[in-house]
């Protein structure tokens, strides 16, 4: 019955959509096909990379890995200024070469992973004193991250998921307690929801991340920022991203990263044209670490863009992102569907 | 104190056009409009227009439209685009929700058939707007589908008048490749039926409204259940003719191609999910109805390994019935952005 509901669900939000397009002159046709087609070429395009890149991250890694014990990691989980505005190239510069570097870890049996997607944890970045990124007519990241994902929960619950939020109102919270609620309650899948800030104030779009090292100092800038308040201490840090750097999960973290990012993008062109699809990346963001699920960082829009901040402050725009996160989920939902289909 | 929210679901067909509310009303009407040719017609019938069957009985003083004419709205035909439109204000104002609604919030999921969607979606948007509150336009084989939840592996077979919609369900919205359209559907069976009978009885005196009807009352394929005998005049006299084996021969002249089309679907599926769907064939609109038409497609399917062919049985409101239940299944931040 729950399933049932759900997929009426699903088919009144495709046949809407269908009447949005109409309505804005967009010529649609074949474009949920085109979603899942989208998907499946970059599970291939990943498994064809996979070997490739993990050689590469191999030898990158080697040769930083002696510099692991003298990082500075404890500066990063200290850092308890809010971080409004954000980076200028001097201080993310210093934040940078305050995160770690990671050795390569073992790998997992991808039998450990469950599949079934039903529990999905809805994170909304920030609250209480760390309000996140603001804009100048003062949107506050915290409070943005938090409308979209109630936006989603409701979508959610109304297709039968079970949605666990790590936080419902203005509060701190440590990145620690969010993944531990979120292993508790069991989740399936993890998505934390935050809006970006790029000091080239005229770019604008969206991305999506899971775990995995970096040696973009843009991202390393980033995961320390969002990284703030994360309640770990170095050790467990370390033997967290070494339980999950070459594992199974990090593998689902990216489909189902790549999922989110396919939906938004799709989504938020037609309504926000000049976005960019900034794409899939990994990045060690401490929110993702201790998650026992495939878990993810939606970037949902970039603050620092006059336009996006300002449809940032319209309850649609910010119902589009929710729907477009929406669908990410299910389309990674309808792609362990056809896992299991195919494969019995 | 009242609802403030009514929802609709509204079939709007090339013959009959139906409409189904929450406040629990249900009408249906023929789907024709008409307008008063001249002074004199406006002064007889005292109306800008004519809708339905009034408009049909009053046809020779209009100029009378059937706005879905093939499942389309004719390119460039404002006045169809008209038509339309007053054909939904008019089953709007049958549910009790004329112009003056105390404030309720109208919200109306309009099934069409499947080729205006496809051709004419941007003009019947436009056409339809302002008339409710909030709107959404879909195939008319989905909103039936919907209605009776057969959403994943179903081929919902709708022959109406106009057109017959083939659409397959496989769990999603249909896209166009999922759904088909025949012009060979009611309409094309009166005209064979017109013409068999003046072949035959060429001193009959018989319109092609006339044949409609002996068709909606008669109309069968395979072994006749009865002998089909109707009232025609001659020379201004009433007379009876035999049109059994007219009616016969007009009806399964839609068959074979009704037949082609639903094995060339089936086979288009994936080769695991064809039994589904095989055993989920659901026919529908008002000329599924003909008689023996089920069991032929039925037999049809023995060819490819068999299955099961159900007839609905009230064709007239599945279509809007299936709306109402898509309304009202809609939520609200769905209808939000569909105001019209």
């Amino acid at each position: 019955m729950a399933k049932l509901q759900r997929l009426k669900r699903r088919m009144i939000r495709q046949a809407v959509q269908e009447n949005l397009d109409t309505m804005r002159g967009v010529r649609r046709g074949r474009r949920a096909r085109l979603g899942y087609t989208t998907l499946l070429l970059a599970r291939i395009v990943f498994f064809v990379s996979v070997p490739a890149a993990l050689f590469a991250s191999t030898y990158v890694l080697s040769n930083v890995s002696s510099q692991w014990r003298q990082s500075s990691w404890p500066e990063v989980t200290q850092s308890r200024t809010p971080t409004t505005p954000r980076t200028t190239s001097s201080t993310r510069q210093e934040v940078a070469s305050s995160v770690p570097e990671f050795s390569m870890p073992e790998p997992i049996d991808p039998a450990v992973l469950p599949l079934a997607l039903r529990t999905v944890v809805v994170d909304p970045g920030h609250g209480g004193e760390n309000r996140g990124t603001m804009a100048p007519a003062g949107l506050v990241e915290k409070e943005v991250t938090l409308d979209i994902a109630k936006r989603l929960r409701d979508l959610l619950v109304e297709s039968s998921y079970r949605v666990i939020m790590t936080r419902e109102a203005d509060r701190d919270l440590s990145l620690r307690d969010r993944a531990d609620l979120a292993n508790r309650s069991r989740g399936d899948i993890f998505i934390s929801i935050h809006v970006n800030w790029l000091e080239n104030r005229e770019v604008r779009g969206v991305e999506t991340f899971y775990l995995g090292p970096t040696d973009d100092p843009y991202l390393k800038a980033l995961a320390a920022r969002e990284n703030q308040d994360s309640g770990y201490s170095l050790a467990d840090l370390r033997d967290i991203l070494q339980q999950v750097y070459a594992g199974v999960r990090q593998e689902e973290s990216r489909r189902l990263a790549e999922a989110v990012q396919v939906a938004l993008f799709e989504s938020l062109h037609e309504v926000n044209g000049t976005a960019r699809n900034r794409g899939v990346k990994s990045a060690p963001f401490g929110v993702l670490t201790k998650t026992d699920m495939p878990a993810i960082l939606a970037e949902v829009s970039c603050v620092s863009n006059q336009v996006e901040a300002r449809l940032l402050m319209t309850p649609i725009y910010r119902q589009y992102l929710a729907e477009a996160l929406f669908r990410g989920v299910e389309s990674y939902s309808y792609s362990l569907n056809q896992a299991y289909e195919v494969g019995g | 104190m009242p609802d403030p929210i009514v929802n609709l679901g509204v079939d709007l067909g090339t013959s009959r056009s139906s409409i189904s509310s929450s406040n629990g009303m249900r009408q249906a009407i023929e789907s024709f409009v008409g307008w008063p040719t001249d002074l004199v017609a406006r002064k007889v019938l005292k109306k800008e227009v004519l809708v339905g069957r009034e408009a049909l009985e009053n046809r020779r003083m209009l100029d009378l439209r059937r706005p879905l004419e093939r499942g389309l709205i004719k390119d460039g035909s404002e006045k169809d685009g008209q038509a339309v439109r007053e054909l939904l204000q008019h089953l709007v104002s049958l549910v009790g929700l004329g112009p003056d609604r105390d404030g309720l919030k109208v919200r109306a999921v309009v099934g069409v058939p499947a080729a205006a969607l496809r051709v004419n979606k941007q003009q019947l948007r436009n056409a339809l707007r302002g008339i409710v509150d909030s709107l959404m336009i879909v195939s008319e084989p989905f909103a039936v589908a919907y209605g009776l939840e057969a959403l994943v592996n179903s081929l919902i077979i709708d022959i109406g008048a106009g057109t017959c919609d083939f659409c397959i369900l496989k769990g999603h919205y249909p896209a166009e490749d999922d759904q088909r359209t025949l012009t060979l559907a009611g309409d094309y069976v009166d005209e064979q039926l017109h013409q068999l009978i003046a072949a035959r009885y060429s001193e009959a005196d018989v319109s092609l409204y006339m044949v409609r009807d002996w068709k909606e009352r008669f109309s069968f394929v395979g072994e006749a259940p009865e002998t089909t005998e109707v009232m025609a005049p001659v020379q201004g006299r009433p007379t009876p003719f035999d049109i059994t084996e007219e009616m016969r021969v007009a009806c399964e002249s839609i068959v074979p191609a009704l037949i082609e089309t639903m094995l060339d679907l089936i086979s288009k599926v994936e080769p695991e999910y064809q039994e589904s769907v095989r055993n989920n064939v659901i026919l529908s609109g008002g000329s599924g109805l003909i008689r023996g038409l089920g069991l032929q497609l039925q037999n049809a399917l023995e060819e490819i390994g068999g299955g099961r062919v159900r007839v609905v049985a009230d064709p007239l409101h599945v279509g809007s019935d299936g709306g109402l239940a898509l309304a009202m299944d809609a939520p609200e931040s769905e209808w939000e952005k569909l105001a019209a």
